[in-house]
C-alpha cells in the first residue's frame, strides 16, 4: 500500500513543526515499542518467575518460536497475519511440552530448574539453527510506509504492534479478573495449599498457566520479528531484558509488570539515542540493580501479595 | 582429622602426582593441551568456591575471566608498561575483583539471593560480551587482540620465562594446585563453616552475629578474582584474546564442569574440566555445531540423573551394594 494513503489531510502542515516536537514523539513512540513487547515477553516471565517461583531460562526461546514461526509461514507462501496467529501456537506448543517434560518434575529443585531450562534453550537454539540453517532469517512486515502523526512520520507497522500489544495486555486483564479460570490462578497464587483445600487442580492450573505465558511470549516474537534480527539466539536478548521487567517491578501485578517494562523499555530507547546500544544496555543492567537495591520489592510494590 | 578432608587430600596428591609424572610421557603438544585444560580447571575451582559453599549460582562467571584475560592483553600489549607480566596478572585480578565488588554489593546488600542473582549475573555475561564486541578501539572488537607475549619476569634474581611448552605447563600446574589447595582449606575452615550455615538459613545465621551479605560478598570477589587470575593465565599461553572469552557459552559450560565434577568438591570440577574440554575437542572435530545441543543434553541429563556429579556415582554404587549386603 503506497504511504500516501495512510496520511491524512493535514499532512501538507508538515514544515512548519517544531523539530524538538518530533524527536520527542519519535522516541516516545520508539519506547512504547519496547515497552509493549517487554510487556508481553514480561508477562509470561512474571507468571513463571514471579509467583510459580520457575527460573525458565528457556522463556526467551518462546520469543524466538513466535519469530521463526512467522518467517516459516512466509517461507511458504502464507501471509503475516497467518504467521502471527500461528507464533502463539508454535509458543504454547513448545511451552506444554517443556512444562509437562521438565518444570513439573523440578518444582522443588530451584538450582535444577535452571541448569535443566537453560540445556533446552541451547537445544531448541542448535535445533532451529540445524532445521532452517545459519545466518539472520528476512521477515517482511505486512504494512509498508508510515502513518503520519502531525507532529512526526512513524513506521505504520509500530503503531499496529503498539495497539495489539495493548489490547493483549487488556485481554489478559480481563481474564484474569473476571474469568473463572482468572479467579483459580489467583486463588493458587494467593495460598496454594488453600486452593488445593478448595478443589482447585493446582498443578493443572500451574500447566495452563505456564502454557499461557508461553503463548504471550510467542505472540511477542512474531509481532518483534519485521523489526529484529531473526536469529535462533535473539532470545538470550529478550530473556534478561524481561527478567529485568519483572525483577525491577515487583512480582505479583500487572501494575509491578507495566512499571518495569516503562522502566527498562523508557531508560533503553532513551538511552539508544546518544549511546551505543550495548554500553546502553550496561547502564540499564546498572539501573535495575541500584533500583533493587534502593526498593527490594520492586517499584510498585504490588498490594496483592 | 575426619576422614572426608583424608580422602580429599589423598585424591589431591594423586592428582599432583600424576601432574608431575605426566611431562616424562607427554611430548610438547599433549602438554600444551593439558595446560589449557588445566587453566579452564582453575576457572571451574573459581565458581565451584562461590556456588558450592553458598548454593548461589553465577551465571555470567565467563565475565570475569574475559575482564581478567582483556586486562592482561592490554597491559602486556602496551610497550609504555614495565614489568607487563607481573602487572598484567595484579591488574586482571584486581579488576576481575573490583566488578565484582560493585555488583556484588547492590545485589548481596539489596537482598538478592538465589534466582534473581543467576538472572543478574547471566545479563552480566551478556553486557560484557557485547561490550568486548562493540567497544572495538580498545577490545578489537569481534577479532579480538592478537599477539600477546608470554610470561615473563624476573623475581629475586630469577629469570621466569614461559615460552617454552614445558616451563608454562609446570607453572600453570603450580599456580593450579596452590590455588586448590588454598580455597579447600578455606572452605573446610571456619569461613566455610559460616557460609554453610548462611546457606542454610540466612536470618539464622544473622541472628548468631554474622554479618551475611559481607561474607557472600567477599567470597564473591575472591571466587572473581581467582576467574580473572585463570583469564590472565589464558590469554598468555593462547597469545589472544577474543570476546567468546566472556561469553554466554563459556560461563555456561563452567557451569557444566562443576555440575559433571561434582559441585562443592574443588577438585572435582578441575576434573570435570579437564575431561569435558577432551570431550568437547573430539565432538566439535566432526561437527562444530553438534557440541551445544549435546552441551544442552549434558544438562538436562545432569538434572534428572547425575544431580551430584560424575563422583557421586560412585558413592551410589557403594551405598547400594551396602544395600544389597544388608538385605542378605
Amino acid at each position: 500500500m503506497p504511504p500516501k494513503a495512510w496520511s491524512p489531510a493535514c499532512a501538507n502542515a508538515s514544515p512548519a513543526r517544531p523539530d524538538a516536537m518530533d524527536f520527542v514523539v519519535t522516541t516516545l513512540l520508539n519506547a512504547l515499542t519496547l515497552i509493549s513487547i517487554l510487556m508481553l515477553v514480561g508477562l509470561g516471565l512474571a507468571i513463571s518467575f514471579g509467583l510459580m517461583n520457575v527460573t525458565n531460562l528457556a522463556h526467551g526461546e518462546f520469543v524466538t518460536v513466535g519469530a521463526f514461526a512467522v518467517y516459516f509461514i512466509q517461507s511458504v507462501g502464507g501471509s503475516f497475519w497467518v504467521g502471527l496467529a500461528a507464533a502463539p501456537i508454535a509458543g504454547a506448543v513448545v511451552g506444554c511440552i517443556l512444562e509437562f517434560a521438565i518444570i513439573r518434575h523440578l518444582y522443588s529443585r530451584p538450582v535444577s530448574t535452571v541448569l535443566a531450562t537453560w540445556g533446552v534453550s541451547l537445544i531448541l537454539q542448535q535445533g532451529l539453527e540445524l532445521t532452517f540453517g545459519l545466518g539472520a532469517k528476512p521477515v517482511t512486515p505486512p504494512i509498508e510506509g508510515t502513518l503520519d502523526l502531525f507532529f512526526t512520520v512513524y513506521p505504520a507497522y509500530r503503531l499496529i504492534l503498539i495497539a495489539i500489544a495493548m489490547l493483549t495486555l487488556l485481554g489478559v486483564i480481563l481474564l484474569i479478573n473476571r474469568t473463572s479460570f482468572g479467579l483459580d490462578i489467583r486463588t493458587v497464587i494467593q495460598n496454594r495449599e488453600m486452593a488445593e483445600g478448595v478443589g482447585i487442580n493446582t498443578r493443572r492450573t500451574y500447566a495452563i498457566a505456564f502454557t499461557f505465558g508461553a503463548a504471550i511470549a510467542g505472540l511477542a516474537g512474531g509481532l518483534v520479528a519485521p523489526l529484529a534480527i531473526v536469529l535462533p539466539q535473539m532470545g538470550v536478548n529478550y530473556l534478561a531484558n524481561a527478567f529485568f521487567v519483572v525483577i525491577v517491578g515487583g512480582v505479583g501485578s500487572i501494575g509491578g509488570l507495566v512499571a518495569g517494562s516503562v522502566f527498562v523499555g523508557g531508560l533503553t530507547s532513551v538511552l539508544n539515542y546518544q549511546i551505543s546500544p550495548s554500553l546502553a544496555q550496561a547502564i540499564v543492567l546498572l539501573a535495575a540493580i541500584v533500583a533493587v537495591r534502593l526498593r527490594p520489592n520492586g517499584l510498585f510494590n504490588g498490594a496483592s501479595r | 582429622m575426619i576422614a572426608r578432608d583424608r580422602n580429599w587430600l589423598v585424591i589431591f596428591a594423586v592428582c599432583a602426582a600424576l601432574a608431575v609424572a605426566y611431562p616424562l610421557i607427554a611430548d610438547g603438544y599433549q602438554l600444551t593441551v593439558i595446560r589449557d585444560a588445566l587453566i579452564f580447571g582453575l576457572f571451574a575451582a573459581s565458581l565451584d568456591f562461590f556456588w558450592g559453599r553458598t548454593g548461589i549460582l553465577c551465571f555470567g562467571h565467563a565475565a570475569f575471566f574475559g575482564i581478567g584475560g582483556y586486562i592482561m592483553a592490554l597491559v602486556t600489549l602496551n610497550d609504555a608498561i614495565p614489568f607487563g607480566s607481573l602487572l598484567g596478572v595484579m591488574g586482571a585480578v584486581a579488576g576481575a575483583a573490583f566488578v565484582a565488588a560493585i555488583i556484588g554489593y547492590f545485589l548481596f546488600f539489596g537482598g538478592i539471593r538465589g534466582s534473581y542473582f543467576t538472572i543478574v549475573t547471566l545479563a552480566m555475561g551478556v553486557i560484557c560480551q557485547q561490550a568486548a564486541v562493540s567497544w572495538s578501539s580498545v577490545t578489537g572488537g569481534d577479532s579480538g587482540l592478537i599477539g600477546i607475549p608470554p610470561i615473563a619476569f624476573d623475581v629475586g634474581g630469577l629469570h621466569v620465562d614461559l615460552s617454552q611448552d614445558l616451563p608454562s605447563y609446570i607453572f600453570v600446574a603450580a599456580i593450579v594446585a596452590l590455588v586448590v589447595l588454598a580455597l579447600w582449606s578455606i572452605s573446610r575452615g571456619r569461613w566455610g563453616t559460616v557460609l554453610t550455615a548462611i546457606q542454610d538459613n540466612e536470618v539464622r545465621a544473622a541472628a548468631l552475629g554474622h554479618n551475611a551479605p559481607l561474607r557472600l560478598l567477599v567470597t564473591f570477589i575472591l571466587s572473581a578474582a581467582i576467574a580473572g587470575l585463570a583469564g590472565a593465565l589464558y590469554v598468555c599461553m593462547a597469545g589472544l584474546v577474543a570476546p567468546d572469552l566472556s561469553g554466554l557459552l563459556l560461563s555456561t559450560e563452567v557451569i557444566v564442569w562443576v555440575a559433571v565434577g561434582g559441585r562443592g568438591t574443588l577438585l572435582g570440577p578441575v576434573l570435570g574440566a579437564i575431561v569435558i574440554q577432551r570431550a568437547q575437542q573430539t565432538i566439535s572435530s566432526f561437527n562444530p555445531s553438534l557440541w551445544p545441543l549435546l552441551l544442552g543434553c549434558v544438562f538436562v541429563i545432569i538434572v534428572f540423573v547425575l544431580p551430584d556429579g560424575i563422583l557421586s556415582i560412585y558413592a551410589r554404587l557403594k551405598s547400594l551394594f551396602r544395600g544389597r549386603r544388608q538385605a542378605q
